[in-house]
């Protein structure tokens, strides 16, 4: 054999091994082991959540995990894509650079409900609780995993880690030595390109640099115009690690970004007709560094991470904004004898905001500083021959909005066999007051004149408050998980959860307003706690390998909301959440490997209808097909909604930018590894 | 020729099983950790020599697991029916003091008993025992073998001062794929 078909073979054998040790070890015979030489013992990887992530406990919860796998077969071109694959969430475009992304529920362009982190750092805005999902980028070959949380993460990850938790997890830089060369090219996504090398700078010292430009073209509303949502970004990072587990380790990665957008938007007039629709544009920018280091001790792990991250977001005739964000956190895991787990952590983490105003969205003050401050503890206890696993645990914060917050949570996983397993938890979470519920005005409507307004036209003025409060969760969830068989596996997770004090926007005593171009009443609804409800559901996940070569699976997520407003609201304005979420979506993916190293992979899914949108249900099919004619290039080919099917997929909750048809989108792309 | 035919034989078996690869299940990363753990002290167990006091001949190799039952169940099922040089092997889970005098041949740690690292090296001293443990600083500070996790693969590290002080002769071949350290001193 040459030594490159003998490295060849090793590698397959290495992953073809690794595949089936992950078999139970209740299977009644399994691989001989012995037979693996050392160096192919090596090059086995431990299929697993990393050691910090299995101590957070999080099996007693539902969690998906997204591979790379998934997402090269899937041929997603973005997070939000790729995001599409994990059951239960709910995914959906707006227009060509703006999603609504939600778990469980209260979807919308500024979903605050669900968290989410890159490598550590949160992507969570605190200027108006949400993420945009536009600036939020990385190489996807460089991705080794999303894992996606569906219910509350508060106790450790903190406030807002309410209805989900999203972590994206990139490969260390031993894992991306050498280089990769990647391009893309198609109807929608005109060109995407992405250039990364790794290397070495001493014996345990990896590196890896990495950048990447896309332009995405504009696409059509539902009269077919040009809504002008073409867009692009160009980004460049680097991450470095050293050191080994034995002993110490040390990253340091970062990356800074620059982007432009356009959308149409309808902002207000105070004269007839008292709204204009435009082409607006926007541009983003910003850049992080953040480094951690790991200490082993004999029965403890520490962990310090320390980050900064500066977001500029200017989107004109709206908001100007530039958020410099500090974070340091600390966390210490500690074991206790055989069977308990402890972990403690104390976090600290400054905002400071600068917000110039626009014609439509003003912050005042301009500029505020807010700090937060959090720690938590949690235990973990196995029992009965670790059939019985017992988390306990609770984050307490103190935050300049609303205070001191308690985010406590009990959670129980019973494995009742080697291949099923029942798990059942309560928890409290809060969504903490984003900057612009407390220091926003903005310009949501206004209204011609009519006699009872004294013949003057109304703005509807959209205000922040300084006493609104946390939204508050209490939620109880269980789980089930079983292999069917070797070759069958079934997840279900069901919950219930209780929110109080959930934002309503509350009407207060109209004025004349003479300061501006025209005479005109002001009606101004407050941000205010006095909405509450309950949602209940439950999601399905089912994965099928009948063969080594196929894999079949398919998720069903169900979802009620009952969410009305309190007694003594008096808003008539809010939509019900309901309307904006659906109440089913299913999903079915194929994945088939065929002969020469092609790769094939279909998914279909539906999603119901959202109501309060006005928005029909609708299917969408996509398809990828790749080819390996080396190890080191992958050509694949991608379609998405390829029966043509136009339809919107949601339309914008708060800044009314027009949202925009998914058409049939093609794309080719060429990957070249050296 | 023959060990690439054992080779492809274990490829093909290996291939049935991918059907069952599951990695959404938690208890699936431990056990693909110990069967490769598993793999690594039996390759150990060829790769390494005892004086005759330490393992006379026709006797067992015997090998104590002292923390961790769940794997010391695994590497019993790995080694069953196995023999080196004509000799079978012998499972034993230790508890607490147990290890002490246990006969055994090799002595696997688990992490959650890292804390008796010292007590662990200082067994070294008095019998020809092969340790080898999940704490990760267990060679740097004076054990024999150390098994860490590295970029979710199974790495080891070797104190050749001392195996060899132990009077245990360790293979090249080893030698040439572990991390070497010394005892720190």
């Amino acid at each position: 054999m040459t030594v490159f078909t003998k490295s060849l073979t090793r590698a397959v054998g290495a992953v073809l091994i690794g595949a089936a040790l992950s078999v139970s070890v209740a299977a009644q015979d399994f691989p001989d082991v012995t037979a693996i030489s050392l160096e192919d013992l090596m090059n086995l990887k431990v299929t697993s959540v990393s050691k910090r992530e299995q101590k957070l406990g999080v099996a007693a919860a539902a969690i998906f995990a997204i591979t790379q796998e998934d997402i090269r077969r899937s041929g997603a071109r973005n997070i939000p894509e790729a995001l599409r694959l994990a059951p239960g969430l709910e995914v959906a475009r707006i227009d060509e650079n703006k999603w609504a992304i939600a778990s469980r529920g209260f979807n919308g362009r500024f979903t605050n409900k669900l968290l989410v982190l890159i490598d550590g750092r949160s992507v969570y805005t605190p200027l108006f609780s949400g993420v945009y999902w536009n600036v939020q980028d990385v190489l996807l070959e460089d991705v080794e995993r999303i894992e996606v949380i569906r219910g509350p993460g508060a106790t450790l990850w903190g406030a807002n880690a309410v209805n989900g938790v999203i972590n994206i997890i990139t490969k260390g830089s031993a894992a991306t030595q050498g280089g990769l060369v990647s391009a893309q090219v198609g109807n929608a996504l005109l060109g995407s390109g992405g250039v990364r090398y790794g290397g070495k700078l001493g014996a345990n010292v990896t590196y890896r640099a990495y950048s990447k430009y896309f332009k995405w073209d504009s696409s059509t509303d539902h009269g077919g115009q040009d809504a002008f949502d073409g867009w692009d970004t160009g980004r460049v990072g680097f991450r470095l690690d050293a050191g080994s587990p034995s002993a110490d380790t040390l990253t340091l990665q970062g990356d800074v970004y620059r982007g432009e957008y356009g959308e149409t938007l309808t902002g207000v007039t105070l004269s007839a007709p008292y709204a204009t629709t435009f082409r607006n544009d926007g541009r983003f920018s910003g850049g992080n560094l953040l480094g951690r280091w790991s200490h082993s001790f004999d029965r403890s792990n520490t962990s310090l991470q320390v980050y900064f991250d500066r977001a500029n977001n200017a989107a004109t005739s709206l908001l100007d904004d530039r958020l410099n964000i500090f974070d340091v956190d600390f966390q210490h895991d500690v074991r206790v004898g055989a069977t308990h787990n402890w972990i403690w952590g104390v976090g600290y983490r400054s905002a400071n905001d600068h917000a110039t105003a626009g014609t439509y969205v003003r912050l005042s003050p301009d500029e505020r500083t807010w700090r937060l401050f959090s720690t938590f503890t949690q235990n973990e206890f196995t029992l009965f021959n670790e059939r019985l696993r017992l988390t306990l645990g609770s984050k307490l914060e103190h935050n300049d909005f609303t205070g001191f917050e308690a985010e406590p949570n009990g959670r129980a996983l019973w494995n009742i066999s080697p291949t099923q397993s029942v798990w059942g938890a309560v928890s409290r979470a809060v969504r903490t007051p984003a900057r612009t519920e407390q220091d926003m005005r903005l310009d949501a409507l206004v209204l011609p004149p009519s006699v009872e307004t004294g013949g003057l036209p109304v703005r509807v003025s959209v205000h922040g408050d300084r006493n609104f409060n946390s939204e508050d969760l209490l939620a109880y969830e269980s789980g089930y998980r079983v292999n069917l068989g070797r070759a069958l596996s079934v997840d279900v997770a069901a919950f219930y959860n209780s929110y109080t004090d959930l934002l309503s926007a509350e009407p207060a005593a109209p004025s004349v307003d003479f300061s501006r171009e025209s005479v005109h009443l002001v009606a101004p609804l407050v941000a205010a706690n006095k909405m509450s409800g309950a949602t209940y559901g439950s999601e399905l996940f089912a994965e099928w390998r009948p063969a080594p070569v196929f894999k079949l699976s398919g998720a069903y997520t169900f979802l009620r909301m009952d969410i009305h407003r309190d007694a003594d609201s008096l808003d008539a304005s809010s939509p019900d959440p309901e309307g904006a979420s659906p109440r089913h979506q299913f999903s079915v993916r194929s994945a088939v490997d065929l002969p020469k190293n092609l790769e094939q992979d279909v998914t279909w899914r539906y999603v119901g209808a959202l109501d309060g949108l006005m928005i029909p249900g609708y299917y969408s099919l996509d398809a990828h097909l790749g080819w390996s004619p080396t190890a080191r290039l992958n050509l694949s080919i991608g379609g998405q909604n390829l029966t043509n099917n136009q339809h919107l997929e949601f339309r914008p909750d708060f800044i009314a930018t027009t949202p925009t048809v998914m058409k049939r989108t093609f794309q080719v792309s060429a990957r070249w590894t050296f | 020729m023959k060990h690439v035919v054992r080779r492809l034989v274990v490829l093909a078996l290996v291939l049935g099983f991918t059907a069952s690869a599951r990695a959404q299940d938690p208890r699936s990363a431990e056990s693909s950790e110990y069967l490769i753990k598993a793999g690594y002290i039996f390759n150990f167990a060829r790769l390494v020599e005892w004086p005759a006091t330490g393992a006379p001949k026709g006797q067992p190799i015997v090998i104590g697991v002292l923390g961790n039952d769940s794997f010391a169940t695994v590497l019993g099922r790995v080694v069953d029916g196995k023999k080196i040089d004509d000799r079978p092997f012998l499972v034993k889970r230790l508890k607490n003091k147990e290890f002490k005098d246990c006969g055994c041949q090799i002595l696997f740690v688990a992490a959650a008993e890292s804390a008796r690292t010292d007590e662990i090296i200082q067994l070294q001293h008095t019998a020809p025992v092969l340790t080898i443990a999940e704490a990760p600083d267990f060679a740097r500070r004076g054990g024999m073998i150390a098994l860490v996790l590295e970029d979710s693969k199974v790495r080891f590290i070797v104190n050749v001062d001392a195996a060899t002080q132990a009077g245990l002769s360790v293979s090249s071949r080893l030698l040439t794929l572990a991390t070497v350290v010394h005892t720190a001193r």
